[in-house]
């Protein structure tokens, strides 16, 4: 935050003027208490009035670089407390040092600012306390007008990532065109259109009820991913095939929910939707050391030229595995001349 | 009254029966045929000849567009997609229409009443709509590939193995890594089209793939060279040779 007594003018306006009127008020206080001429009391106060304007400003910084949340309250007195003795002291040198200079033929006036230094040192200290304390508001006022704006900025951010991750994981492509196939079989076969129809609603309620630190068994998982692969089934009039090769002891396995879904939909993706021939897409899974592998593989032409934005569901795999369990390298994809591999390890603890 | 032809290119066949369907209440209309991918459909259109296709977009290895720009005189088109965002670019090629999967059968009986009325009012304003078709407009995104047609064998190019393009009158001849292709679109397409990261303009008649370039010489005052790393030596305009300036800085 840079000075605002230099930067806002709205401050130094007020800043500007609270000290006219301690210049007056200082004129008047010496004029009518002590036996001065007029004019030595206007020039004592027009020295010191503006040499303490002029320090005020610099008080600033001490305020600045000693704020509220990064030192401890004693520390923060002991520094101010050094602080507003310099400054109160630099004050009278430097204004004595002027004052006397100028009215060294005023007798009266030099015997009185040699006894006024004590009350004018206490003065220096309440103006310095005056000013930190406008500061300190400042400070404060500024950091929770920020304080506000970052929060509505955060709230924005966050409302946005969950439109992506909702729009993410609800493909609209894929439900506009399986909403199409729908439209297309209540003509040509409406039991088949029905049966789409509660699959593409069972489907959009797993979507929609998805909790990424969910675990499930992986023949649920299984299930639900293949629920997917049964609308494109339909869509693409059996452009693809599934073959399984499960270990029975994988099947009550619990995996993290909605891993398998984005393996397939990956496969669909580059495979099916990319190939003029029928593709084969094989789902495996085994026991292999500690861990349960989990494979998806599938035929894809590698001579493709691949859209923008693949590999993000793989990555949010790979992100999510590393959440769940704390170990990087548990997503292994591999790129072969006409196969695509993605293989998935949980660990069996 | 002679029909109007038409083909029905989609991947999905249920997209298309729907259009079948829809279109046998119409007997103006005959399909005379139907392609589940873009080859397919170029193939169909070059032998049959149709009035009108309905067109997807995302079909395997080449889209709908793309598909498009390998047909010397496209038939009239109806989009048929599930995606919004590429009614815009199909318009800017004279679509006739833009129709949003899925569509219902008055949306769709528009279409055709929009096609009925160019069919018949006359065809020689087909052939002024068409002609725009290769110019069409820039496209949001920088592209990733470009097809070729080479009498009738179809190449789709990566634009990451292309090394250098030439421009040679109103086509662009593309030296890549698969071989050298020609392609009836002009550098200022191009230059506009291909990702500004990866490819620079160097001269008038040059675009150049960066990581190609191997050294820039100079060949004499304001006379600049550069030499790519298959040792191909091509020249540098001023306004090119800043620009390479500025990048390499």
């Amino acid at each position: 935050m840079t000075n605002p007594f230099t930067t806002n003018r709205k401050i130094f306006a007020s800043y500007t003027l609270i000290w006219l009127f301690i210049f007056i008020a200082s004129i008047i206080l010496i004029f009518f208490t002590q036996d001065i001429k007029i004019n030595s009391a206007v020039i004592d106060s027009a020295i010191f009035t503006f040499i303490y304007f002029i320090l005020g400003i610099g008080v600033w910084y001490t305020v600045r670089f000693n704020s509220l949340e990064t030192y401890k309250t004693p520390k923060l007195i002991l520094n101010h407390f050094v602080a507003s003795i310099l400054t109160s002291t630099i004050w009278i040198t430097t204004g004595s040092l002027i004052s006397l200079n100028i009215l060294s033929d005023d007798p009266n006036y030099v015997l009185f600012i040699n006894s006024s230094y004590i009350w004018r040192f206490l003065i220096g200290i309440l103006f310095y306390i005056v000013l930190i304390s406008i500061d300190y508001l400042i400070i404060y006022y500024n950091n929770f007008q920020e304080k506000v704006l970052k929060e509505s900025e955060l709230k924005s951010l966050v409302k946005e990532a969950e439109l992506n991750a909702l729009k993410y994981q609800i493909n609209p492509h894929f439900i506009f065109n399986s909403l199409n196939s729908i439209s297309s079989l209540t003509i040509s076969n409406p039991q088949l259109a029905q049966e789409m129809t509660i699959k593409l609603s069972t489907f959009l309620r797993n979507t929609l009820s998805r909790n990424d630190s969910q675990k499930s068994k992986l023949i649920d998982e299984i299930n639900a991913a293949k629920l997917y692969l049964e609308i494109e089934k339909i869509r693409f009039d059996d452009k693809f095939e599934l073959i399984e090769e499960i270990d029975l002891e994988c099947k009550n396995f619990e995996v993290p929910s909605m891993i398998l879904q984005p393996l397939f939909e990956n496969s669909i993706k580059h495979g099916v939707y990319e190939s003029l021939e029928k593709v084969t897409i094989k789902l495996s899974c085994h026991k292999e050391n500690n861990f349960i592998k989990i494979s998806v593989e599938n035929d894809f032409d590698n001579k493709s030229i691949s859209k923008k934005g693949a590999g993000i569901g793989l990555k949010n795999i790979y992100n999510r595995m590393k959440l769940i369990y704390g170990q990087e390298n548990l997503v292994e994809v591999i790129k072969e001349k006409s196969k695509f591999i993605v293989n998935i390890y949980i660990p069996n603890n | 009254m002679e029909k109007i032809k038409t083909v029905i290119i989609d991947d999905e066949k249920l997209a298309r029966d729907i259009i079948k369907n829809f279109l046998s209440t119409n007997n103006e209309f005959e399909i005379i045929a139907e392609a589940s991918n873009g080859f397919e459909g170029i193939k169909l259109i070059n032998e049959l000849k149709p009035d009108l296709i309905f067109l997807d977009v995302q079909m395997p290895k080449i889209n709908g567009f793309e598909m498009l720009e390998l047909i010397e005189n496209p038939p009239l088109i109806i989009f048929t997609t599930a995606f919004d965002q590429y009614a815009i670019k199909a318009f800017e090629i004279n679509a006739i229409d833009y129709l949003l999967k899925p569509f219902s059968k008055e949306r769709f009986n528009e279409s055709l009443e929009r096609i009925k009325k160019i069919h018949l009012e006359n065809d020689k304003s087909k052939i002024e709509i068409f002609n725009k078709i290769s110019n069409n407009l820039p496209n949001q995104e920088n592209l990733e590939r470009i097809v070729f047609k080479n009498g009738s064998k179809i190449n789709v190019i990566d634009v990451e193995n292309i090394i250098f393009i030439e421009a040679q009158d109103d086509y662009t001849m593309f030296y890549t890594k698969e071989g050298n292709f020609l392609k009836q679109k002009t550098m200022k397409y191009f230059e506009e089209n291909l990702d500004p990261k990866k490819f620079i303009r160097t001269h008038r008649s040059y675009i150049v793939k960066l990581d190609q370039i191997k050294q820039i010489d100079i060949i004499e005052k304001e006379s600049y060279q550069l030499t790519l790393f298959n040792s191909k030596k091509l020249p540098v305009s001023k306004s090119g040779y800043s620009k390479l300036k500025e990048l390499f800085n």
